[in-house]
């Protein structure tokens, strides 16, 4: 009996333990909220021109609120060191004029409660421009050398006013060569704004020579001689595209490559092998690329696909999918165009001429598959217009047709079916020289005037080009184009370039 | 019985408790190496430069010795006065031994007797190794051991940071910065033929400043990567059934 009493005294003992006064400062008082309206998501700013003028409401849940406030803007998009917030104001109104080189920032606003210490901050995007980072450019060669038109579009799609050869007025030299194909990519690496970080650079190339330019100032980042890391003996651009994190520029028929997962300062490597016994290989002009997948390109020489990696030393090899009607590998065939015609899946469009049978020719739809492909064919009748198309342009990612021309006529092709439809006759006297589609959509109120989803179907006559501008409805031309961009030379290649544009708004393609 | 076993138990176990010697570093000067400056607070660096590679290979014939520098640092605060200090060699086992005053000059040697020294006010300072050309060289790679020696001014540091080696030569060696990571990634496994050809193909040195050099640009090593892999490719080919082979044996490649 004693040993349980004693029991049952440790228990109390310890049970007392367990007593105490609580001294917690809760509070049940809803946390402050700060709100702070009156800043916008985006601004469009010119440098040296316009100012952020801004006065934004502030306030808050705690009625004894007095609040500090600063406006700070930083540089985004850099690499290999962290933006730095510059003050540029240290009280809630901001007028301040923007001096910050063309490109990206992020304007900061930052209020604290004095009273409890408690801050919020608020960001936006704030896009500074120029000139040149709105409008069409027109890539167009006369006498052998090629230079750049761009028409300014102030307050919508139309153009309104034209700079003439503003590549040359800037850089104070021309491109040797016929005109090609644009190339618009926002994450290119450079120091223009001396530290190395993302650029918009538009690559222009000819088929003799290429230059990356500041799209913000249209000043020559690195030409042919600096744009290789050892520049190529022989100068003969094929194409710039981008797919599975890399830049990928043909040139005279070979790989080379930028890795742009990884810091690099713009320059493209050496010529990727061929093989582990570093075959000769010739790629075709045309590729077919989209984004984060696969690159596929066409060896002339050897009549196959090989893809590529940013990293790689050697061309991947590429094999035969399922129910694939040719191989993709030494078919025997010539490339005579592709491109890439859905993202989703992934699909491209080829034209082959066989090399022993001259009057073979054959469409095919060529779906891939990481490295492997599928290709679907459709014999060409030599009665088709396709047969005897000359120049080519897809309506990328949009509708399943391929435009082509034959002479000075325009024709669709329904890629589904098979059926030809005559969509515009040029003029008498005037050579087609260019077909392409541009598409620019999305939700920015700002942009809507902007958006378009057009043809693009460029001629040449008397040393004089037109670009006739189609809307299209359900693949078809309109009767008449919306507009004309006009000028000297031949055209090559038109794209339309805003500043939030970034290098996906355009898929890679010919 | 019991009783005395569970006070035996008790009196073993209490035993085992005792104080760690850590040195607090606020009882005498201590002396031992460590990394560049730059990275003195760069944990991953810690170890950095224990091995120095060193070749007369790329000097004119003209030099006859040269100057390695390892960093070394007093611990336990500054002095008002110049603190010398001592170095050691340690003879390595299996290994082919620098010989001081063919190798290297001692570092008791006349002429470096206020070499070193932790100067007044300062806390770090860099070691000297000067080594010589000696004609062994040209057919041979030797290795020096070098440690701290407790002396008047200095007791020595850390036990792991009281060292560093060198391996010295007048052929083609393998730079540090062909480390393990490179060997895996970039170059493969190294070889003094695989090196020469690099330098033979490329024209350039191929050296530690090399390394450094590419190694701060992913693009320019893979730039030289799928170089040296081409003219290598070109090299077989120009030689069918007769590929580059290294001195032991094996077929060089580059991954």
């Amino acid at each position: 009996m004693k040993r349980t009493y004693q029991s049952l005294a440790a228990c109390c003992m310890l049970l007392l333990s367990a007593c105490y006064k609580d001294h917690g400062n809760y509070t049940y008082d809803l946390p402050e909220e700060i709100t702070i309206t009156g800043i916008g998501s985006d601004y469009d700013k010119v440098s040296l021109v316009d100012r952020i003028t801004l006065d934004p409401k502030v306030s808050s849940t705690d009625p004894q609120a007095e609040f500090s406030c600063w406006w700070g803007i930083y540089e985004t998009n850099v690499q290999g060191s962290a933006p730095k917030v510059d003050t540029i104001g240290r009280s809630k109104a901001l007028d301040y004029l923007v001096k910050q080189p063309a490109k990206g920032w992020v304007l900061v606003f930052g209020a604290k409660n004095l009273h409890t210490g408690f801050s919020k901050i608020v960001t936006a995007r704030v896009n500074v421009i120029t000139q040149f980072t709105r409008g069409w450019y027109v890539m167009k060669h006369t006498g052998g050398q090629t230079d750049v038109d761009l028409f300014l579009t102030p307050s919508g799609i139309i153009g309104e006013g034209k700079m003439e050869n503003v590549f040359s007025l800037v850089n104070g030299r021309k491109l040797d060569g016929a005109a090609r194909l644009f190339g618009y990519y926002t994450n290119y690496k450079s120091d223009v704004t001396g530290a190395m970080a993302n650029t918009k650079g538009l690559f222009i190339l000819t088929d003799k020579d290429v230059s990356v330019v500041n799209m913000n100032t249209f000043k020559e980042i690195r030409g042919f001689n600096s744009l290789f890391y050892e520049t190529p003996a022989t100068k003969r651009p094929g194409s710039i595209s981008e797919g599975s994190s890399a830049n990928y520029l043909v040139n005279d028929g070979r790989l080379h490559s930028i890795y742009s997962m990884s810091a690099n300062v713009g320059m493209f490597g050496g010529v990727q092998l061929r093989d582990d016994n570093n075959s000769p290989y010739n790629l075709a002009d045309y590729f077919l690329t989209l984004n984060y997948y696969n690159p596929f390109f066409f060896d002339q020489s050897s009549s196959s696909f090989v893809s590529a990696t940013g990293t790689g030393t050697v061309l991947s090899s590429v094999s035969d999918a399922t129910g694939s009607e040719m191989s993709a590998n030494r078919n025997n065939k010539t490339l005579l165009f592709m491109g890439i015609v859905a993202s989703s899946p992934y699909t491209g469009v080829a034209l082959f001429k066989d090399k022993t049978d001259a009057g073979l020719k054959i469409l095919s739809v060529i779906t891939p598959e990481n490295y492997t492909l599928k290709i679907v064919n459709d014999t060409l009748d030599a009665a088709e217009k396709l047969y005897n198309a000359q120049r080519y342009g897809l309506i990328v990612t949009d509708e399943s047709i391929l435009y082509f021309s034959v002479g000075n006529e325009v024709w669709s092709r329904n890629l589904a079916n098979g059926a030809e439809r005559l969509q515009f006759t040029v003029p008498a006297g005037e050579q087609i020289t260019f077909i392409r589609h541009r598409k620019y959509t999305g939700t920015t109120s700002t942009e809507l005037p902007y958006y378009f989803n057009y043809m693009l179907i460029g001629t040449e006559s008397g040393g004089q080009y037109k670009v006739r501008v189609f809307r299209k409805t359900s693949g078809n031309l309109n009767a008449s184009p919306d507009f004309v961009l006009e000028g000297q030379g031949s055209v090559g290649d038109v794209i339309y370039i805003a500043p939030s544009m970034s290098n996906y708004t355009y898929p890679n393609s010919y | 019985m019991k009783k005395i076993l569970t006070l035996a138990v008790l009196t073993a176990a209490l035993a085992a408790c005792k104080k760690d010697q850590y040195y607090l570093y606020n009882d005498i000067a201590r002396l031992q190496f460590g990394p560049p400056i730059a990275q003195l607070y760069y944990n991953l660096a810690d170890m950095a430069d224990t091995l120095k590679p060193y070749t007369f290979y790329y000097e004119p014939d003209a030099v006859g010795q040269d100057t390695v520098n390892f960093d070394i640092y007093a611990i336990g605060g500054t002095s008002g006065e110049d603190r010398p200090y001592e170095l050691e060699q340690v003879m390595m086992e299996g290994e082919e031994n620098a010989v001081a005053g063919v190798h290297y000059k001692a570092f008791s040697d006349v002429s470096l007797k206020n070499t070193y020294v932790i100067k007044a006010g300062e806390v770090h300072a860099y070691a000297p190794v000067i080594v010589l050309r000696d004609a062994s060289l040209k057919n041979k790679t030797v290795k020096l051991q070098l440690r701290v020696k407790a002396n008047g001014q200095f007791q020595p540091g850390e036990i792991r940071k009281l060292w560093r080696k060198m391996e010295l030569t007048d052929r083609l060696s393998q730079p540090a910065a062909w480390n393990n990571s490179a060997t895996q990634y970039y170059w493969g496994k190294y070889s003094r033929v695989k090196h020469s050809f690099m330098v033979e193909q490329t024209g350039e040195k191929w050296d530690q400043e090399f390394f450094n050099e590419i190694n701060a640009d992913y693009a320019l090593i893979s730039f030289w990567r799928l170089k040296l892999r081409t003219l290598l490719t070109d090299y077989n080919n120009a030689h069918p059934g007769e590929p580059l082979t290294d001195e032991s044996g094996e077929t060089v490649v580059f991954p």
